[in-house]
């Protein structure tokens, strides 16, 4: 329980101590990306780098605007976000079904156990040559690699959540009627979310990864498509461009899913903890 | 003894099996009556299978050898005719106390009306009023176990399984859930087994004490432990302090043989 240090006495100069100390913690937070924007901008301005090895910051935040402008921005962030997403949908639902089976049954967990062992660790991208042969350059093609890679985690939380459930909270709930359908959806699967969404929360960034890695590699519009055409042409605004929007991208996929965590996951003790990212 | 026994426990052996090492006897033989609204306590050494013979009443693991009766049919499984109250509450953590307590309802098939009645009765009924929009994690351990206890009693079972309900709890709140028992149990009798390791909590709560040896866990010896329950001077009473002194050296051996097995 966080201790709530407003309380109805405080004055004016204790307000405005607070909301220093806030903007200041604020300030703090940011401080190493600010510092290192700055550093950019600097380096670039005197010259230090010709504007091709590095394009100013303002350089490329003008070119980020113009592609907005121009809506290509949106095309290409679009369809990288399509992909990412459409893939980590796959990567969560799939995931946490292999897993399940993989927990209660023998037969699956004998087929997938070996499989998961040998392909978490490997670099799943040595499959990308296969993929392009078997499915093209396009959508259909992408997305398998981001599901290839980024459904292992997923996989995996899923097992090790499950296997980490209470015998008393099956006990319980047995005791008092549940039968052993209902078990799975009324109680094993809620006790085991924590954990299996601490694996969609690896599994996500590995999906957007995955899907500007691909672009890259099989071409075509979207950010990773974008960034090489534009080195191609050697564009390095653009290709600086392109990194920024990953990144911002990158930064809010992430943001979104702890504030979807905290909602589900209400009950958790975790929730009235102080944030920490 | 009034009328027949409600749970036989007959000639009952347990093996059990860890993952990895050695198989252990945990329950050697193991015979027990009890009586219909009978609040009999199983006290022993930590590791004398007490815990176990709980859990083979309640179904939840099988019965390999023996057999175990209740109301003249064997024990084929869980079922809430005996609800079963943990140590460790086993609460659903991502239910309010309200869900958790509607939850078994919910399961025996209540109509919805009648079942929020029957929730709110037993959330007042352990002292919980206020608290039934909270979340297992925003309670105390103390107010945990209650949430607990009102859960199992809202399906109303005929039996009571209480698997060291208090033992996580601290000293103080302890002694206040034993007062709470005691009156819950005086306005809902239910036949009661009550595991601890605790002789004095087993010699105020229970009407028999089963003792049970160290592993393999064997009824050493069953004693008549009836007092006035409501008697507020009870710990002063000398025939109170001499049964608990009497138990306690019936338990003590037992402990010192389960310490020495443990350090051999």
């Amino acid at each position: 329980m966080s201790i709530d240090t407003r309380t109805p006495r405080d004055g004016v100069p204790e307000m405005l101590g607070r909301l220093a100390w806030q903007l200041a913690w604020g300030f703090a937070r940011i401080f190493s990306i600010v510092a290192l924007l700055a550093a950019w901008e600097i380096l670039a301005r005197t010259g230090t780098f010709t504007p091709f090895q590095l394009p100013a910051l303002s350089a490329v935040l003008e070119r980020i605007w113009s592609d907005a402008v121009s809506g290509d921005l949106a095309i290409n962030a679009g369809l990288t976000l399509y992909r990412a997403l459409t893939g980590f949908a796959i990567c969560a639902v799939l995931g946490i079904a292999i897993g399940m089976a993989m927990s209660r049954n023998v037969v699956a967990n004998w087929f997938f156990d070996p499989i998961v062992s040998v392909g978490f660790p490997m670099p799943k991208i040595a499959f990308l040559p296969v993929v392009i042969l078997w499915l093209g350059v396009y959508d259909t093609a992408k997305i398998t690699m981001i599901v290839v890679d980024a459904i292992f985690p997923v996989i995996a939380a899923t097992v090790i959540a499950i296997q980490g459930v209470e015998r008393e909270l099956i006990w319980s709930a047995r005791n008092m009627g549940a039968s052993k359908r209902e078990l799975l959806h009324q109680v094993i699967l809620p006790a085991a979310s924590p954990q299996i969404m601490t694996g969609l929360q690896v599994s996500l960034p590995l999906c957007l990864i995955v899907a500007v890695v691909a672009e890259m590699l099989m071409g075509g519009y979207g950010l990773g498509g974008a960034m090489i055409t534009a080195a191609q042409f050697a564009n390095s605004t653009s290709v600086f461009a392109g990194i920024v929007e990953i990144a911002v991208i990158g930064y809010v996929l992430i943001k979104i899913m702890v504030l979807i965590r905290r909602r589900l996951l209400i009950w958790h003790p975790e929730a009235s903890a102080p944030a920490t990212a | 003894m009034q009328g027949p026994a409600q749970i036989v426990v007959d000639q009952v052996s347990h093996l059990y099996r860890p993952p990895r090492g050695r198989e252990v006897l945990a329950l050697d033989a193991v015979s027990l009556e009890v009586r219909q609204s009978e609040f009999i306590a199983l006290l022993g050494p930590s590791g004398c299978g007490k815990s176990t013979l709980l859990y083979l009443i309640g179904g939840f693991l099988p019965v390999e050898k023996g057999e175990i009766r209740v109301d003249g049919k064997p024990v084929g499984g869980p079922g809430p005719d005996r609800g079963i109250v943990f140590q460790h509450f086993a609460l659903f953590p991502w239910k309010t106390v309200r869900g958790n307590v509607l939850y078994g309802l919910e399961r025996q098939g209540m109509a919805k009306a009648e079942r929020e009645k029957r929730a709110m009765e037993y959330i007042e009924l352990v002292g919980l009023h206020g608290f039934e929009d909270s979340y297992p994690s925003q309670l105390s351990g103390g107010m945990k176990q209650r949430a607990a206890i009102a859960r199992t009693l809202a399906f109303d079972p005929k039996i009571l399984l209480m698997d060291e309900p208090f033992g996580a709890l601290d000293a103080q709140t302890r002694g206040l859930m034993q007062m709470e028992l005691l009156r819950i149990w005086q306005r809902t009798p239910k036949t009661v087994i009550f595991v601890t390791h605790d002789v004095q909590e087993a010699v105020l709560l229970s009407d028999r004490v089963a003792v049970m040896t160290a592993r393999p866990g064997r009824i050493k010896t069953i004693v008549d432990t009836k007092f006035d329950k409501n008697d507020p001077d009870i710990f002063k009473n000398k025939t109170f302090v001499e049964k608990v002194d009497e138990v306690w050296n019936l338990v003590k051996d037992e402990a010192i043989k389960a310490q020495g097995k443990r350090s051999a």
